[in-house]
């Protein structure tokens, strides 16, 4: 199997050099010669799918059956390992994740290829981009990042184990999530340099990869949520979010890749920001470049420690000095991240001119503008991050020390600049393109804008107050802001749904079930701004978190918040892959008996590493978090922590509704549907004031 | 100026609810800032495990910073078994006059700079905590100024284009009305 699997590699490396050689050779020729080689280098590419293939399942195959000569599945794996996390070991480690990348970016490729026939020039050009990237892949794990390569005899009669934390349901379907996620925006990326490259003319690859992108975006928002969940059922800290450098890599392309889908809507309406599209995608791509050099080289200090080496250095370059300080030569080589920029940068200069606007912004009070602050806003949250995540770096060049950046950093920063992009998503359906006047500001305002006040006056009385501390603000401004965007939401919907009610001669759900079929986009687009709200708002449950830690022994009790937890029974057990610690125990709410809970904690053989099983009792209103702390060595009895966490439920809803209206923004239009009342236009019956923004469309 | 007054009044009663920071809240929001330095990676009050050399004398020493006259267990629930061992010597009321940033930079002489989780804010760490609003800032005057010079291109082509019917223009409204939907 190691000898296949290095095989295939090789194979598909020099697949994909003579995709991307000829490929440029054949986008290079017009005539009939150079359309052969394009389609000789789409084969290729097309083949070096089939190579990528055959070494992952090779690295499968070699995990399932325990072929521990390969010192990645001897590091990764173990026979007691159940089987769904034999197959997971593909991507736990450095070596594999890289094939995982390599492979998922063939598949990408393998489909794009596929559909070259939606515009054969373009997608060539694309596709020798796509073999471009590949080849940096492969060559990674090809001489670098090895998977396949072989421990020295004797070989191990067990393998180290998967990391315990990694060994969780949602761990196996987390990373591929992201990393598809990751890998997805190479091919907006292809297609935005591939038209930069050709000068091609009009918007088609944007409407190419309009769907691309956002199925890429919702890969990664879900991966980044699993993440959150995994972390907050396994890490047994309370939290879902600790701003972590590898939490803050897959948060920066998610952010760019947001601006990215709203203000490519600017240029597909109004042939605006042309090139400001092709370097958010551009960034994007880097940025997701970058964050698989964070998780993966080790550079920065973090719990995702799963998978450290020095490849950094193929990922960001190098410069220093070699020999001895007498005879000392500079040395300084870019890296796969400088290339890139560097040809980016190449094109744009050599091409821009390509990328002229074609309107220019009227007003400031338009939708325009709502989308360039709106960018704007978002960029500022992604180099807040950014900056926040290489400041230990930075200070280590300037200072000698690491520095530590944490959580308070990021959320003293964060919220702000949070609180005003959902300001702005309440603010930008209000607005309408071009030009907005006060007349229909003030009206489109009236009613959002007093139902926030409403909620602001309204959430003292049940708790909710401004008062206290800073959080308590930031919560309670969350919470009016919130209002604010769902009534924008609802009334968009209404106002919609009541132009279509009189043609249609149908209810009002009725209409805005085809307001919505007629404009899948914008209405699935504020489906997701639903979504969001409904996220933050759990997220601003957390002000109000409380937590309480104590020993336990029989029949002791543990009061946090409204609960009493009552430990009714210990007990250890031990299996093939770990020890455990575990308690039976009963919670009563205002003294009603509720439910029991059995927390859990784990020790796993391999790797003597502990983990908690978190026992979660979850409602709408908050969650009841207890984990097995574990044993206090002198009185041996168990330390049981128990956390009150309101609203956390509302996140992993808002996430249910984000994938289901990025669902519907991908859903294609129904056909325009004619009215069965014959309209009369006439001057008088136009009103001037409404005109500018009821119905005014994304 | 009456909406001034209003606004003024507004921005004053929120500064005013803000200042009202209990030593119990001080105590919770400067714990979350402080990182236990044993290597478990965890913030100071979080940590909890057992037997942790560093955890207690910390928390005990953030009480002795703030001056709260404590010994352990916090004004919360969240302080835990650590928290009630008593602090390692310190004068209670010393502290009651130290800032935030004294009693963080206290920890950092005390423990190393990464014992606190959030730069300080002075001398070069400053510059963590100004670049994210710098970039945001300057964006925001590099849109305007954009968007002010787009205008004034868009001003002086308008005078240039001839005056269109006022009918026209309602008609093309309802029409960009009624197919944007």
């Amino acid at each position: 199997m190691p000898t296949l699997g290095s095989f295939c590699l090789l194979f598909a490396l020099a697949l994909s050099l003579y995709s991307f050689v000829v490929g440029i050779i054949g986008v290079a020729r017009k005539d009939r010669a150079g359309y052969v080689l394009a389609e000789t280098a789409r084969r290729a590419g097309i083949a070096s799918f089939v190579a990528v293939s055959g070494a992952a399942l090779a690295l499968v195959w070699a995990a399932l059956n325990n072929d521990f000569s390969l010192a990645y599945i001897q590091e990764h794996s173990n026979r007691a390992l159940p089987i769904p996390y034999k197959l997971a070991a593909l991507w736990s480690g450095q070596e594999g994740s890289l094939l995982f990348w390599a492979w998922l970016l063939s598949g990408y490729g393998f489909v794009l290829r596929l559909r070259h026939k939606v515009d054969q020039r373009l997608v060539a050009t694309t596709s020798m981009i796509l073999a471009g990237i590949q080849i940096f892949f492969l060559v990674l794990v090809t001489f670098v990042a090895r998977p396949f390569g072989v421990n020295p005899p004797p070989i191990a009669a067990d393998g180290n184990g998967l990391n315990p934390l990694l060994q969780y349901a949602e761990m196996v379907i987390h990373p591929p999530m992201l990393y598809l996620g990751y890998v997805g925006f190479s091919v907006p990326f292809a297609f935005a340099l591939a038209a930069l490259i050709m000068k091609y003319p009009g918007e088609k690859w944007i409407h190419i990869t309009r769907r691309w992108t956002m199925v890429t975006w919702l890969f990664l928002t879900c991966g980044i949520f699993l993440g959150a969940h995994w972390a907050y059922a396994v890490l047994g800290w309370g939290g879902y979010w600790g701003w972590d450098p590898v939490e803050n890599a897959s948060l920066l392309p998610w952010l760019s890749g947001t601006a990215f889908l709203h203000s490519v809507m600017m240029q597909e309406k109004r042939g605006m920001m042309k090139a400001w599209n092709v370097w958010l995608i551009f960034t994007t791509f880097m940025l997701s470049i970058f964050g698989t050099l964070l998780t993966r080289s080790g550079i920065v200090q973090s719990v995702h420690s799963f998978a450290r080496s020095s490849i950094g250095s193929w990922f960001a370059g190098d410069f220093g000095w070699t020999g001895t300080p007498w005879h000392s030569i500079p040395y300084i080589y870019p890296g796969f991240l400088e290339i890139i920029f560097g040809v980016c940068l190449w094109y744009y200069l050599k091409n821009r001119s390509h990328l002229q606007s074609e309107n220019k912004l009227e007003s400031l009070v338009s939708r325009e503008s709502s989308f360039l602050f709106n960018n704007l806003v978002l960029l500022a949250a992604c180099f807040a991050v950014l900056c926040g995540t290489l400041f230990p770096i930075l200070s280590e060049w300037v200072r000698g020390y690491k520095i530590t950046v944490g959580a308070p950093f990021f959320n003293k920063v964060m919220i702000p600049i949070g609180l005003f992009l959902i300001f702005l998503t309440g603010v930008g359906p209000l607005l309408a393109w071009r030009n907005t006047s006060v007349g229909s500001l003030r009206k489109n305002f009236a009613i959002p804008a007093g139902m926030a006040v409403l909620v602001g006056i309204l959430l003292p009385f049940i708790g909710v107050s401004p008062k206290g501390d800073m959080a308590h603000f930031y919560s309670w401004l969350t919470f009016v802001l919130s209002a604010l965007v769902t009534t924008t939401i609802v009334s968009e919907f209404i106002r919609g749904g009541r132009v279509l009610q009189g043609k249609l001669q149908t209810n009002i759900f009725g209409a805005m079930y085809h307001l919505t079929r007629r404009n899948m986009r914008r209405y699935g687009g504020y489906v997701v701004h639903f979504g969001v709200i409904l996220v933050v708002i759990g997220v601003a449950g957390q002000a109000f978190n409380q937590e309480k830690e104590q020993e336990m022994s029989l029949g002791d009790k543990l009061t946090v918040g409204h609960y009493v937890l009552v430990g009714q029974d210990y007990s250890q057990d031990d299996n093939a892959n770990y020890e455990s610690q575990s308690a039976l125990l009963d919670v009563y709410k205002d003294g009603k008996y509720l439910t029991r809970l059995d927390p859990e904690t784990r020790i796993f053989k391999a790797s003597r590493q502990p983990n908690h099983i978190v026992a979660n009792y979850s409602t709408l209103k908050e969650d009841l978090y207890v984990i097995y702390e574990g044993n206090n060595p002198d009185t041996n009895h168990p330390i049981i922590k128990a956390f009150v966490n309101p609203l956390v439920a509302w996140v992993w809803i808002g996430v249910v509704v984000i994938i289901f209206g990025t669902g519907l923004a991908l859903v294609p239009n129904a056909q325009q549907i004619r009215s069965t009342v014959p309209v009369t236009v006439g001057v008088p019956s136009v009103d001037p004031k409404g005109m500018s923004t009821a119905g005014a469309g994304k | 100026m009456k909406r001034a007054t209003q606004i003024l009044l507004l921005v004053l009663s929120i500064g005013l609810l803000m200042g009202s920071d209990g030593q119990a809240v001080r105590f919770q929001k400067l714990g979350d800032k402080i990182m236990c330095t044993c290597s478990c990676g965890q913030m100071l009050l979080k940590c909890n495990h057992v037997g942790c050399p560093d955890s207690a004398k910390m928390i005990g020493q953030l009480h002795d910073q703030l001056g709260d006259g404590r010994t352990g267990g916090g004004a919360t629930e969240t302080a835990g078994i650590a928290a009630s061992i008593k602090p390692n010597g310190g004068n209670g009321s010393a502290g009651a006059t130290k800032s935030d940033e004294d009693v963080l930079n206290f920890f950092r002489s005390e423990w190393g700079v990464t014992a606190v989780v959030e730069p300080s804010q002075h001398g070069f760490e400053l510059l963590a905590w100004i670049l994210p609003f710098v970039g945001l800032i300057a964006g925001m005057i590099l849109l305007m100024l954009v968007v002010a010079k787009w205008k004034r291109r868009h001003a002086q082509t308008v005078t240039t284009e001839p005056t269109l019917d006022p009918h026209m223009d309602a008609l093309r409204a309802r029409a960009r009305r009624e197919t944007e939907i």
